[in-house]
């Protein structure tokens, strides 16, 4: 009798786990959808909360070509013009220039000294820069939010180092805000000093982890006139709240780099690394000692103003978001020290943004553009700081390679090409030609200029980002300095939703029903109830047989 | 001339009421003072109720009695009685920038709330300010960038302030803590181990013991 009714059991439980397993695909987290699919969801309606204006217009006064304390600066017609008080500080020193024009600035008094025109030519040769190093979009222990935010693209604020001017007052933008002021962004600034110049670059650490600065490429000797640490190298660290003074007297003109040297791979990505150019000895030059964020030079040197009637400088850049995101996990230096150097591992990481001069599109159409006319020769010093390779490319144009990490190509060797391989650390000076002769350019329009390798439009992966710019004729420009007839696609893309993910990437206009995002399948209930039913069934049968086997077995 | 003026004002040889001002700022190649006030009396007071002279240190060094902060000032808390005139001397020990920043002030008398000391390296300077009536704890920090977020952050209360600031090294807790792995030792893992097995002990206990701990409940009852 027993034994018939255990069979019965087992049939009958075998039989009941066969309809479960057949009706339970029908219950997963995703599912295949019957003849009818799923209706598009549109995600984009209604709520512009997140959408930015593509311009915000701040400084429409500091566009146009004017004269600070008797320094020229050229016209920049782009959206976020430099500060031309910035500029002039930048070539007078602030030790030559009025309260009344450093009071518009954030630098400090002793941020840039020039004195003693040693060669008698009409500029200063004896030259002190202070450089401090600044957190942007650092942890804060009073809350969840980042401090001195700086955003390369819109809702996307990587934990970044730079070297920044030394400078005064608030860093922060305003009172109410924790943007960082100005000053206080990446990429660290583009330095420029005179070839012959007795230069004295001090290292004021600011920040709460050691840091050197080293002159890659640079004229410099090894060690100082003192005898000490003139290199940067990673055992003669500056400490928190320590300065060095670094000295040079470069003779050999060029594009040349500075960077930190401890735990170079890290601080380097992070963004300790700037354009350091050395500008050839003429009289009467005075330099623009800081280009801030790099791009358009609005008062050339002597030498370049000669051959050119434009300079530009490009600082490519790229961010691990893991590496990035250490300073903002923790608050603890020691928890800090420990996160980046021994337990993040650089050769299982990935570059996911790509900068140029501290932003990602659409941002660089802010201050990223390079803005020309026809006819012009403009020149581009364009430096590779990102962990990877470098192509360059300008759409419609073929520019022409005039110096090599700092030297002159001579005549015969001086390529003209669509694509310029960088590698990481190369410098390469191009003489970009607005002649529309076919060859050079095939005429006015809004050119694009990015770096050809796949990952560097994108930004964590989404297009279009990363370091995409535009070489922009300036007939198609409006005139806050932004590219016309673009606001569909500006809605797009000034919008942190967009690279957040959380849109479809066609989801407006005709094709949305096409190709926005698909809704969800509805659930099928009649599946549920019977896979429900036998799911019970079989736990019940399974409790009620153990308990009859221990009633049987106690009898 | 100007910079003379500004030289003897951050030397305290003259008030800086009489030196040249540019919208509230002293400054020149040492360091800069923003809204100091050791003349006009806040609204609510009818004279200046006493005068404090306090001497901030800030620096590298002074982090060292806090473990995981960098920058911090040599103390955290001051308390000061209602319409007291504050006299600081602010002394940075270190080669970089420091800045001493008092907020939440009255705007009438310090612009944005701000009363502000900065420093470009090592050195000192001295100013004055003189706070209002009100029961209130104010923040003061370096706001040169993580300098707070990694020390560098005090308060001063006027009349026992209104409660401690969060984060305030060796005071007050941060809203945002940082999270560190526990150290468990075979030693500690023991320990976890004997509680849950004299827990689990328990109930055997109360069975087997029921009758006599009975009588002592009754015993003591009765006493």
């Amino acid at each position: 009798m027993i034994q018939r009714h255990t069979i019965l059991l087992i049939i009958l439980i075998s039989v009941l786990v066969t309809i479960a397993v057949f009706v339970a695909p029908g219950l997963g987290l995703q599912q295949k959808a019957g003849i009818v699919a799923p209706v598009t969801v549109y995600n984009r309606s209604g709520d512009n909360s997140s959408i930015e204006k593509p311009c915000s217009n701040e400084h429409p006064d500091w566009r146009p070509a004017q004269v600070i304390e008797g320094v020229t600066i050229d016209a920049a017609p782009s959206c976020e013009p430099d500060n031309p008080y910035d500029i002039a500080t930048s070539v007078k020193g602030t030790n030559n220039v009025s309260m009344a024009t450093l009071m518009q600035t954030n630098l400090a008094q002793d941020a840039l000294t020039m004195t003693d025109d040693l060669d008698n030519d009409g500029d200063p040769d004896v030259i002190h820069i202070k450089l401090e190093v600044v957190e942007l979009n650092g942890a804060s222990p009073d809350g969840e939010f980042l401090i001195n935010t700086f955003d390369i693209a819109p809702g996307i604020q990587p934990g970044l180092w730079v070297y920044a001017p030394k400078s005064r007052g608030m860093a922060l933008k305003n009172f109410n805000s924790v943007v960082a002021n100005p000053l206080l962004r990446a990429p660290s600034p583009v330095i420029r000093v005179e070839q012959g110049d007795k230069v004295y670059i001090t290292l004021e650490n600011t920040h709460y982890l050691p840091h050197t600065i080293h002159l890659h490429g640079v004229d410099h000797p090894w060690l100082t006139a003192k005898g000490e640490d003139n290199d940067g190298m990673e055992e003669h660290a500056v400490f928190p709240g320590k300065s060095h003074t670094y000295e040079i007297q470069p003779r050999h003109a060029g594009t040349m780099l500075y960077h930190c040297h401890v735990q170079t791979a890290q601080h380097l990505m992070m963004g300790l690394s700037g354009l350091f150019i050395v500008e050839e000895n003429q009289p009467d030059n005075w330099l623009q000692t800081f280009n801030i964020g790099a791009g358009q030079v609005r008062h050339p040197s002597v030498a370049v103003k000669k051959s050119y009637s434009q300079e530009y400088d490009l600082h490519y850049q790229s961010v691990d978001k893991k590496l990035a995101k250490i300073i903002q996990n923790a608050n603890d230096p020691r928890l800090i020290a420990q996160g980046m150097g021994r337990d993040y591992n650089m050769t299982e990481s990935f570059e996911n943004y790509f900068m140029l001069n501290g932003h990602s599109y659409p941002y660089t159409l802010r201050d990223g553009m390079i803005i020309a006319s026809e006819n012009e020769n403009i020149k581009l010093h364009v430096a590779n700081l990102q962990r990877s390779s470098v192509a360059l490319h300008i759409h419609g144009h073929k520019a022409t390679i005039t110096a090599l990490d700092g030297v002159d190509q001579p005549a015969g060797m001086q390529v003209t090409r669509d694509v310029f391989d960088i590698a990481p650390a190369q410098r390469t000076d191009l003489l970009l030609q607005t002649t529309n002769n076919g060859l050079h350019s095939y005429g006015p329009g809004l050119w694009m200029f990015h770096d050809h390798v796949p990952t560097g439009t994108t930004t964590d992966g989404m297009e279009p980002g990363g370091n995409m710019a535009i070489l922009a004729y300036k007939s198609y420009l409006d005139e806050q300095g932004m590219p016309k007839h673009h606001d569909e696609l500006f809605d797009q893309v000034f919008n942190k939703n967009y690279y957040a993910k959380k849109q479809a990437i066609w989801g407006e206009g005709d094709f949305a029903p096409l190709l926005g995002d698909a809704g969800l399948l509805a659930p099928n209930y009649m599946q549920i109830i019977i896979f429900g039913l036998v799911a019970g069934l079989i736990i019940g049968l399974l409790v009620f047989s153990v308990m009859i086997y221990k009633r049987k077995q106690k009898q | 001339m100007k910079a003379l003026l500004i030289g003897l004002t951050m030397l305290g040889v003259i008030e800086s009421a009489q030196a040249m001002n540019h919208g509230g700022m002293l400054m020149d190649e040492k360091g800069m003072i923003m809204n100091a006030n050791s003349d006009n009396l806040p609204r609510d007071c009818t004279k200046i109720s006493e005068n404090v002279d306090i001497t901030i240190h800030a620096g590298q060094k002074h982090a060292l009695k806090f473990a995981g902060k960098m920058f911090a000032f040599d103390q955290q808390e001051w308390n000061v009685k209602p319409c007291a005139k504050i006299n600081i001397t602010f002394i940075n020990d270190d080669q970089i920038r420091h800045q001493l920043m008092i907020h939440g002030l009255p705007g009438y008398l310090y612009p944005e709330g701000m009363f502000h000391l900065e420093l470009y390296g090592e050195g000192q300077l001295q100013a004055s300010l003189i706070m209002p009536s009100q029961k209130k704890t104010y923040l003061v920090h370096c706001e040169v960038p993580q300098h707070m977020e990694k020390g560098m952050k005090a308060q001063i209360k006027v009349d026992g302030g209104d409660g401690n600031l969060p984060s305030i090294p060796g005071i007050s807790e941060p809203v945002k803590a940082d999270i560190y792995p526990v150290d468990w030792t075979r030693l500690s893992m023991a320990v976890l181990l004997l509680s849950v097995l004299a827990g689990c002990a328990i109930p055997f206990f109360v069975i087997i013991y029921a009758q006599s701990i009975k009588n002592m409940i009754q015993k003591m009852l009765t006493r």
